[in-house]
């Protein structure tokens, strides 16, 4: 592949994000750092709203259900590694609230404690909530895609079908009391192990364990939309028509990358669990998934890294003002004041305003060297 | 006379007890170049939807070759080797001009074939010479949306160049189309002629006469004559069905 200028820069922009991630330890503090962390992974949910919103042309506003089947799939095997699951009166763990909950007279373990808590057996092993927690969701997605897309349903509808669908699975779940813990979520949870080493929320390891993490979805996502795929991908988004009359299956693709963007949420979901301990029906919430699609809105939409930076940008400044005295109150209006102004006056986000600053500059610099650089591929993915 | 290319025999489509297209039955030759002609709801377009799978036929039978494709999906017809031009001209138009011929360029169109970079040498040289060819050469690197009208209906026209199928359907490739740009889609159509079949659905009589063999003319979804353009100039049916009800009017 070769490299135009634009793309150089492009590249240049995500290895100084990356370079700032990996010395942001240097200047934190463990609270910090452990926050920055969370936001981080909010960043990661950025990414696949990008991708599936701006490449994909889908809104998703049930990005949430993938989120939480990512969450709760790991809580699951990290409330079974908790100490207090040791300490309800048997050798194999059992999860407290299952006591709780106990059917009179049932056996305190988990094949049969409550109803369905043999559903738990597996989640003993904590790689098999990790594998389920990227299962889950792209079963999840694959099942949806397939019925929706092949009934060519698209646009406001989607957004309807995915809305409606993550308040059901939310109900579920709080309902589900005897299995899930209802509306009190799995808390109490144990640490992430890996080969030995636990992953304290507290400590640098746990906070480069999120950066890392971060980097390679950004990057990988990123080149994703780079393959011819990617940009297939995009002609179906600009119209699907067009593209199932040069032979290709539409459904295929926006599937393909509905199960993606849900692979990367589910796997956010994961790593929330292991920085903040807990997992609970209001990943599920509509104004969670809402706020995750205003992320992306701000930071552009069809900016891979845009979408990621308005993720990060967004949780810190409603920490900060939340805590700033006077504006204690203030803050969800100023959130709000953000997002309409940036809709209004920057429909691209944050991401399209640098995309046009970079333009600009190539066009400068083309115009004064000697040697003009063609301002080739100015990038069809953010234009409008 | 070559060898048959398309054949369709007594398609038909019944929209709730209307009739569109009924019971049409037609063949065109391999590297032919096909007119259809008739009035508005004469079913011109419904029986190209027909053909390239948009709407499910209720009777009747298209073949491409030897294949029958009647009733497939449209992916698959297109994959087949029947190429589409819209009515209402549809791009890519988030994308640039070079990235749209690149898309068409695409022989392989299964996902997980596509997960690489870059189209290859072969690729890019078609997309070039096809940039050349609908006179695309300044706006290459533009993107589709800042297209005017005609620049949008050439580029169209370059994906289905590009794409390369058997036979190409155009509907009403001159729609909206000044003098000037009539005259210029006629040569990119004049182009094509003998390394395609194609069929045109069209209004605009200048046109016709610049690019016509045989003619079909349609009246109210069945086939009223067939002929050269001379001959349908002077077919009293088609005079007193079509022609002539520009007369009144």
């Amino acid at each position: 592949m070769t490299l135009t200028p634009r793309r150089r820069i492009d590249w240049a922009i995500y290895a100084t994000f990356v370079v700032l991630l990996m010395i942001l330890p240097l200047v934190m503090d463990a609270f910090w750092l452990n926050r920055a962390a969370k936001y981080l992974v909010y960043g990661i949910v950025g990414v696949a709203v990008a991708l599936s919103w701006g490449y994909a042309g889908i809104l998703n506003l049930g990005q949430g259900l993938f989120f939480g089947a990512g969450a709760y799939m790991l809580a699951m095997s990290l409330k079974l590694a908790s100490p207090t699951s040791l300490q309800q009166g048997s050798d194999k763990p059992v999860p407290d609230f299952m006591l709780w909950n106990a059917e009179p007279g049932a056996r305190t373990e988990l094949c049969c404690i409550t109803k369905a808590s043999f559903l738990w057996l597996p989640f003993q092993s904590q790689w098999f909530g990790v594998a389920m927690g990227l299962i889950l969701p792209v079963l999840l997605a694959l099942l949806l895609g397939t019925i929706v897309f092949r009934k060519r349903i698209s646009g406001v509808f989607v957004s309807i079908i995915t809305l409606a669908l993550v308040l059901l699975v939310r109900l579920v779940v709080i309902d589900a009391q005897p299995v899930t813990n209802g509306f009190n979520g799995l808390t109490d949870l144990g640490w992430f192990k890996v080969a030995g080493f636990e992953f304290d929320p507290y400590i640098v390891p746990t906070y480069y364990l999120v950066a890392v993490s971060l980097s390679l979805v950004l990057i990988g996502a990123r080149l994703l939309i780079d393959t011819r795929a990617g940009l297939i991908l995009q002609a179906v988004r600009d119209d699907q028509n067009r593209a199932r009359y040069l032979g290709f299956d539409v459904t295929a693709y926006q599937t393909f990358f509905f199960a993606v963007s849900a692979a990367i949420t589910g796997f956010a979901g994961m790593l929330y669990v292991i920085v903040s301990e807990f997992a609970s029906p209001t990943f599920m919430d509509l104004s969670f998934s809402i706020t995750m699609v205003v992320w992306a809105a701000v930071g552009g939409r069809s900016s891979i890294l845009g979408a990621c930076i308005g993720a990060i940008l967004i949780n810190t400044i409603s920490a900060t003002v939340s805590e700033t005295e006077g504006f204690a109150e203030a803050w969800k209006a100023i959130i709000g004041l953000i997002f309409v102004l940036v809709v209004l006056y920057l429909p691209r986000g944050l991401g399209g305003l640098a995309h046009d600053l970079v333009d600009r500059v190539l066009a400068w610099k083309s115009r004064t060297s000697p040697n003009p650089t063609r301002v080739g591929d100015t990038s069809s993915q953010l234009a409008e | 006379m070559g060898q048959v290319a398309l054949t369709v025999d007594g398609l038909g489509v019944d929209f709730e007890g209307f009739k569109a297209v009924n019971g049409v039955t037609m063949t065109i030759d391999e590297g032919e170049l096909r007119v259809l002609l008739g009035a508005n709801g004469a079913g011109k377009t419904t029986l190209m939807d027909l053909i390239s799978g948009k709407t499910k036929s209720t009777s009747g039978r298209v073949f491409l070759h030897d294949t029958d494709i009647t009733n497939w999906e449209e992916h698959k017809i297109a994959r087949a080797g029947i190429g589409r031009k819209f009515q209402i001209p549809s791009v890519f138009k988030e994308l640039t001009v070079r990235r749209n011929l690149e898309v068409a360029s695409c022989r392989n169109p299964g996902v997980f074939a596509n997960l690489r970079f870059g189209f290859g040498a072969e690729a890019e040289r078609i997309v070039d010479e096809v940039i050349e060819l609908v006179g695309l050469t300044e706006e290459a690197d533009h993107v589709a949306a800042y297209l005017s009208h005609g620049q949008t209906q050439w580029l169209e026209l370059g994906l289905l160049i590009t794409q390369n199928p058997k036979i190409i359907l155009l509907d009403e490739p001159t729609a909206g189309m000044t003098q000037a740009e009539t005259h210029k889609t006629s040569l990119i159509v004049n182009n094509l002629r003998g390394r395609h079949t194609i069929v045109v659905v069209e209004h605009d009589m200048a046109f016709v006469r610049e690019i016509a063999e045989r003619i079909t003319v349609l009246h109210l979804g069945q086939v009223l004559a067939e002929g050269n353009v001379e001959e349908i100039e002077k077919n009293p049916k088609v005079r007193e069905a079509y022609l002539g009800s520009k007369g009144i009017s």
